[in-house]
């Protein structure tokens, strides 16, 4: 079971907002929010947003949780901090959005999200070899927009990448890899099933 | 020279390809310095910017409990670590490690799977606040041989590099997060002019660059102009992502907005590499930025030292 109510047609769900003040990381302090609008102020990307971060918060504190996990506010979050630093009532904005992305993903509301299919490349490399092969990481992800783009991309990139080669900045061989995969598997695992098991009782509270 | 400290070193995947510039020219100059790093035997990857997306958050937590319990087998000295995702994470767990007994007993409940644990004893440092708090400017002078004069550079720090870090107690106290002065102070060091350049904070797009170039274009390009109106011969940065973004996109801007802008991005430990008179390969590592640095490799010293 989800972690969270489905939306099921309802456009204002409390219990969304609750969920995200208590399992976010940095939602505790989501409800003193005044919506002053300094986030969305200062934000790099804040006007190629669907709706800026203060406009976010507030609906996220309205319920709103199927446009909140379906807006690309939380895609388009660089993590510079902006916010972080300038909110008069010290919200962790940036931790916020973080934290919805996951949801966003685990909820299925981000199949396609550029972010989400990156993420999954780079997680692949993580797990299988416990480092991040730019290489392999840049290929997965092109290629996860099809075949045909991925090739057109990849082209597109080849001059880049090959004074990054070059410059000794992209090797040609095998991936950079930690030698106890295994140990480092077994981590993640425990870590997903403590998740799991921690996330299904705090549900049923 | 007095006697060196020894730190425990996070390298981080970007050291094994986009940056090794940055971790080929801190390895040189660090013994210079008084630093003598030890790798984190058979560290990985931090979890980036993205690695929560895909795996969840613990699981990302987890990521930096690992090399935190591997770092704590190695001794208690300091871990040290140049690339700002990895100094966020890997400092960001460990204060949480320290200041929520939730996350203590869930990371070490997955450490157990591989027979680790990690108590949360250590100090997680970034390279810069390292150089500033426990090098300090007088003893980086001091090993400046080939002075950098005439060199104009533009001090791009960068976002998490000092944010939210920076300004805090764990995080050294070394600087603000608005205006920090650190990496000018580098630079003048270095015997470089430091250019009067204000978007020193101004954010690169950092990982959306790499999916949504066509939003962040117009950032990069907010931090490429500046330094080139100023007259700079050379942007430097201490951020491994920052350094790519900035130096590898400027085609592209080039071609969106029509300008024509080629100027190299270097890291703060090239500039000091080649102060130190060490050798511009070897050493500095110039030949592995994409725009070459050639002023900056004009005044290294053939050879080196
Ligand atoms: S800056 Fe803080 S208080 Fe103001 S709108 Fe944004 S989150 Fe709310």
């Amino acid at each position: 079971m989800s972690a969270i109510a489905a939306a099921d047609g309802r456009k204002y769900d409390l219990h969304f907002a609750r969920w995200v003040y208590q399992n976010v990381d940095g939602g505790d302090r989501l409800p003193l929010c005044m919506q002053c609008g300094m986030c969305s102020g200062s934000c790099p990307l804040g006007t190629a947003m669907d709706y800026g971060p203060r406009k976010l918060l507030m609906m996220i504190r309205a319920g709103m949780k199927a446009a909140v996990l379906a807006s690309d506010t939380i895609w388009n979050c660089t993590q510079c901090y902006n916010s972080w630093l300038r909110c008069p009532r010290q919200i962790r904005v940036t931790s916020i959005l973080q934290g919805l992305a996951t949801v966003a993903v685990k909820e299925g509301y981000a199949p396609k999200r550029p972010t989400a299919r990156f993420s999954r490349a780079f997680w692949f490399s993580v797990t299988h070899f416990g480092r991040t092969d730019e290489r392999l990481v840049t290929a997965f992800y092109y290629f996860s927009c099809g075949f045909k783009e991925g090739i057109q991309r990849a082209l597109a990139n080849l001059p880049i990448a090959r004074r990054m080669v070059k410059g000794k900045r992209m090797h040609l061989g095998a991936p950079h890899r930690v030698r106890r995969t295994a140990d480092l598997r077994a981590i993640l695992t425990k870590a997903e099933e403590i998740e799991t098991r921690e996330k299904v009782s705090e549900a049923g509270r | 020279m007095s006697a060196s400290k020894k730190y425990t070193y996070y390298p981080g995947c970007s050291s094994l390809g986009s940056a090794t510039h940055l971790d080929r020219s801190l390895r040189a100059v660090a013994p210079k310095l008084g630093i003598e790093l030890k790798e984190i035997d058979d560290w990985n990857c931090c979890g980036a910017s993205v690695g929560h997306v895909e795996g969840g958050a613990l699981p990302q937590t987890v990521l930096s409990g690992r090399n935190l319990a591997k770092a704590r087998q190695q001794g208690a000295n300091d871990v040290i670590t140049a690339c700002a995702a990895c100094y966020l994470n890997t400092h960001g767990v460990n204060e949480k490690i320290n200041n929520d007994v939730r996350t203590k007993r869930r990371v070490n409940e997955a450490l157990g799977a591989a027979d680790l644990s990690y108590d949360g004893d250590l100090k997680v440092r970034h390279a810069c606040e390292v150089l500033v708090n426990d090098v300090g400017m007088d003893k980086l002078k001091e090993q400046v041989t080939n002075p950098l004069t005439g060199l104009k550079v533009a001090g791009y720090v960068g976002c998490q590099t000092v944010r939210p870090f920076a300004a805090t107690a764990g995080g050294g106290n070394y600087d603000t997060c608005d205006q920090p002065q650190f990496l000018d102070n580098f630079i003048k060091a270095c015997g470089a002019e430091a250019l009067d350049y204000d978007p020193k904070t101004s954010c690169c797009g950092g990982s959306v660059s790499v999916y949504s170039p066509d939003k962040t274009l117009p950032l990069i390009k907010k931090i490429v102009e500046p330094a080139v109106d100023a007259g700079a011969d050379v942007i430097a940065t201490p951020c491994p992502l920052c350094q790519q973004n900035v130096e590898m996109y400027q085609d592209a801007i080039n071609k969106k907005f029509g300008t024509n802008f080629n100027i190299p991005v270097v890291f703060y430990s090239q500039l000091m590499a080649v102060a130190f008179g060490m050798d511009a390969n070897r050493d500095a590592a110039l030949d592995r930025n994409m725009i070459k640095p050639l002023k900056l490799a004009e005044l290294a010293k053939k050879g080196g030292a």
